[in-house]
């Protein structure tokens, strides 16, 4: 037995008082006349010995009453009759990340975690607090019977979620409670990419189950990449795969199958494609079923448009129009007048791409055309001194004649530096536009005559300078994410969701296409992290090592996490049960008193000897 | 239901009573209201003895004036007889100390009672025709009045009751019970009023002695109600008035016992003098003085 308010055990000093006045030969001075003493003698002499014991009865019962309250006052803990347990503030923490959706001997192992926290549940008394917290940070907490209908429903996510966070969470949760033990059970598959460094979870105890043995075999789609983002309706999707065997693998577009293929081991594969369709198209790459069936699949969304129309204008140069012509061959843009490409003094409208003037003269031109059509930037003074480009795309190019881009009226803007020369920008992109601060021709930069100049300039017309197919979001299961302006929701499990400038993506793997009202503007494409495919585990001896906690037990076995949540407080409270004993002891005492008392006496007590 | 409240001052609570008047006042009247609650006794008493004279009166029998005082003195003088006493009584109460107490102060003390009840009986008698004689002893013979049938008697029994106090420390109460079994001549009535915190053996042995003189001999307790049941509480120091007893005791400890031990001494009591052929009985000082007067008339009663 042990106490939780021990200094109250100092009452127990109380009981000296009884024993004390119980062997106290006290001094009476009250006298009374009493013509029939004699019978009062008398009867004394004949019931001295149940007098005697009457006061001793007395005299323990009061003692008793006095050392069971003390007692009670410092709030004893004990076992009783092997059963019950101190209050406890027990969180359950379910690790549902997608790794635990995996099945081993034939039961996903998710299931058997779930089995293990509902018996823990099961354990608690009303006097305990219980809460259900998942790896996504979800928390049920209320009546036992919420939280065990709260693990009932607990599915798997589509990936890694943040574990760390939901039991650090969970340890919050169990301190706030201030009851007498906190506790926090941790049912996890130990998955060692889940735990990369320790967690520190302060004043609580630790029970957790990790299963033993080795991982699961498992294959996962590791890559499914649209080339381009947007086809123009061409593109191709880069393929991939973990494991070193050979796996079969098929790339479907809005669930119909579009191509079939074998990847061996860990090579990547290029599928080309030409969808019939047009706009945002879903699309995924799936492999044949194993063991972690969530990671089997990934999802990818393009858009599929027509290839841009372009008019490009004489000042652009030779080098521009030669390179127009050839991606016209290729169908990757066509004439027309959609997109512009220009010297900035000739530009007439946007979207453009442009091109700094070949001659200084023309500088004053080209920053009132900047100015008309509202691009925040503005040419300066040419500069001849040959320096190298920095940026995608045109690393390491020569660049020996510059108009330093400034900023319109000194004030940030608001756009992508594609790459600088000098440290300063060189190549700048905003809504509508991208500007480069050099001609291109061979005086001026090296650019246009160096072989990635083709497909830096179809790059630049297909996918920056066309207005649709944008809007593409990528993001992990759960992760918080920022949506492109005007978006009002995503479609999902054929329903639109509302959202804000930012928004949760789904806990689970998809594509959910972006919403402007009635229009789609765009697609989120939500995969699990590719390190949440790795089932590698712990031992028990590192997972244990991770957490850090007032006193941590690691279970192999399920069955034992129930047991250990309640192991050390297999005690109750024996405050209620001594109150009792008091209580009992006091009405005891009052019955020994009053069967001496008549009746009347206890409100009248007339003088005796007048 | 609701009860009438008694009107019958024989009736009434005895401390109320005794707050409203002197004792030979109350006594009339406990004895009137008495009286009126019984038949009228068939017994009619003789006279040839006699008593006083006093002044004619219209209405008067002839016969009875005394010519040779009309002649002497011209004064018509009726000759009144007193009437032969039907029986002789005397009445042994007990003054000491121990029966000057009251257990409360709402009751009269067990002395005051047994006065009033003394002086009730007294009168009752004499209004019978009967001889009165009384004995109040504590310590020693306070007041041996020899029995007389005459009205100035009682008037000698209430002033020796009121100007003769006892309270002393002793009950010699022997000594009472013969002198009283002495006052009466031939066989009558002893009427013992005590609270019997006395040598017992003594007692009988005198009680004996009155009995073999052949005296009809009747003993009233007189107890204190808080005598009987200890009402109080708490823990004192009980100490006899009469002499060294001391006793300390908590109330709620002996009450039960005490209850039992005064039950058991009454039925000693009673066990003892009914084998002396002695009425005995119990009066409480919160009963109305109907109820001993009640005991004593009934011996009365059974004498021819």
């Amino acid at each position: 037995m042990s106490f939780l308010a021990p200094i109250w055990l100092a009452l127990t000093a109380a009981v000296a008082v009884p024993l004390f006045l119980h062997l106290l030969r006290r001094r009476i001075e009250i006298r009374r006349e009493f013509p029939a003493a004699r019978y009062l003698l008398r009867a004394e002499k004949e019931n001295v010995r149940r007098l005697k014991l009457r006061n001793l009865l007395l005299m323990m019962l009061r003692t008793l009453t006095l050392l069971f309250l003390a007692l009670a006052a410092a709030r004893p803990i004990g076992a009783l009759l092997g059963s019950g347990h101190v209050p406890t503030a027990l969180a359950v923490v379910v690790d549902n990340t997608m790794s635990t959706g995996a099945i081993v001997d034939g039961t996903p192992l998710l299931s058997r975690l779930k089995n293990a926290a509902r018996t823990v549940v099961q354990g608690a008394t009303g006097n305990d607090q219980a809460w259900l917290v998942t790896a996504d940070g979800v928390v049920t907490g209320g009546a036992r019977d919420v939280v065990l209908d709260a693990i009932d429903r607990i599915e798997p996510l589509g990936g890694r979620a943040d574990l760390s966070s939901a039991i650090t969470h969970a340890a919050g949760l169990v301190l706030a409670a201030d009851l007498s033990t906190s506790t926090v059970v941790l049912l996890t598959d130990a998955q060692s990419s889940q735990w990369p460094g320790d967690v520190n979870l302060g004043d609580v105890r630790v029970v957790a189950h990790a299963p033993t043995g080795t991982a699961p075999f498992n294959r996962a789609v590791t890559m499914a990449e649209p080339q381009p983002p947007r086809w123009s309706p061409k593109g191709s999707v880069l393929v991939g795969a973990s494991g070193a065997d050979s796996v079969t693998y098929r790339v479907t577009l809005d669930g119909r199958t579009a191509a079939r293929g074998l990847l061996r081991g860990s090579d990547e594969q290029v599928v080309r494609l030409e969808p019939g369709e047009r706009g945002w198209i879903a699309g995924a790459v799936d492999l044949a079923p194993d063991e972690l069936r969530g990671d089997d699949e990934r999802h990818f969304a393009v858009w599929v448009g027509d290839a841009p129309a372009v008019n490009v204008l004489p000042a652009a140069g030779p080098f521009v129009r030669e390179a127009f012509d050839a991606l016209v061959q290729s169908a990757l843009v066509t004439r027309g007048s959609a997109v512009e490409v220009a010297s900035v003094d000739e530009a007439t409208k946007l979207p453009a791409l442009l091109l700094a003037p070949n001659d200084p003269v023309r500088l004053g031109a080209a920053n009132r055309s900047l100015e008309r059509l509202g691009i925040p930037w503005r040419l300066g003074d040419v500069r001849r001194d040959e320096t190298i480009a920095r940026g995608a795309d045109v690393e390491g190019t020569p660049v020996r004649l510059r108009f330093p881009l400034r900023p319109a009226g000194g004030a940030a803007v608001a756009s992508d530096t594609l790459a600088t020369a000098s440290g300063e920008p060189w190549i700048v992109a905003g809504p509508d536009y991208v500007l480069v601060a050099s001609p291109m021709s061979a005086e001026a930069t090296s650019l246009p005559i160096t072989a990635p100049f083709l497909p830096w300039l179809s790059n630049l017309l297909s996918q920056r300078l066309t207005r649709e197919g944008s809007g593409l979001v990528r993001a992990d299961p759960g992760t918080p994410i920022r949506l492109p302006p005007g978006v009002t929701g995503f479609e999902g499990d054929s329903q639109v969701y509302p959202v804000g400038a930012t928004a949760t993506a789904p806990s689970r793997a998809g594509v959910f296409f972006l919403r402007r009202g009635e229009e789609r503007v765009g697609a989120l494409v939500v995969n699990p992290e590719r390190e949440e495919s790795r089932l590698d585990r712990l031992s028990t001896n590192e997972f244990k090592a991770r957490l850090h906690a007032r006193d941590v037990f690691v279970a192999t076995d399920p069955s034992d996490v129930a047991q250990r949540a309640y192991d050390a407080s297999a005690q109750r409270p024996l405050q209620a049960l001594l109150l009792l004993l008091a209580l009992g002891c006091l009405i005891s005492e009052m019955i020994v008193v009053r069967r001496a008392e008549p009746r009347g006496l206890r409100r009248v007590a007339p003088s005796l000897g007048s | 239901m609701p009860v009438a409240a008694p009107t019958r001052a024989d009736l009434i609570d005895p401390a109320s009573l005794a707050s409203l008047g002197r004792i030979e006042i109350i006594a009339r009247w406990v004895v009137d209201g008495f009286l009126s609650g019984l038949h009228r006794s068939p017994k009619k008493g003789f006279s040839v003895e006699f008593a006083e004279f006093r002044p004619y009166q219209p209405g008067d029998d002839l016969r009875f004036i005394d010519w040779r005082v009309v002649a002497r003195a011209d004064k018509w003088m009726v000759k009144q007889f007193e009437e032969e006493t039907n029986t002789r009584a005397a009445i042994v109460l007990d003054v000491s100390r121990s029966m000057d107490w009251s257990g409360s102060p709402e009751r009269l003390t067990k002395l005051r009672y047994a006065e009033q009840v003394v002086a009730a009986i007294a009168l009752l008698l004499i209004r019978q025709r009967d001889a009165v004689g009384l004995v109040r002893y504590d310590d020693r013979l306070r007041t041996v009045l020899p029995a007389r049938a005459r009205s100035i008697q009682w008037r000698r029994i209430v002033h020796a009751i009121e100007h003769d106090p006892g309270a002393g420390t002793d009950s010699r109460m022997a000594e009472g019970i013969q002198q009283g079994a002495k006052l009466i001549r031939r066989p009558g009535i002893v009427v013992v009023i005590s609270d019997l915190l006395v040598d017992a053996d003594q007692m009988e042995q005198a009680l004996r002695v009155a009995r073999a003189a052949g005296h009809q001999v009747t003993v009233l307790h007189i107890m204190d109600p808080a005598e009987m049941e200890l009402d109080t509480r708490g823990e004192a120091i009980f100490y006899d008035p009469e002499g060294t007893l001391e006793v300390t005791a908590t109330v709620s400890d002996v009450r039960q016992a005490y209850a039992k031990t005064v039950k058991h001494a009454i039925e000693e009591w009673r066990l003892r003098l009914a084998a002396l052929g002695a009425g005995y009985e119990v009066i409480r000082t919160d009963s109305p003085f109907g109820v001993p007067l009640r005991k004593a008339f009934a011996t009365r009663q059974r004498l021819p």
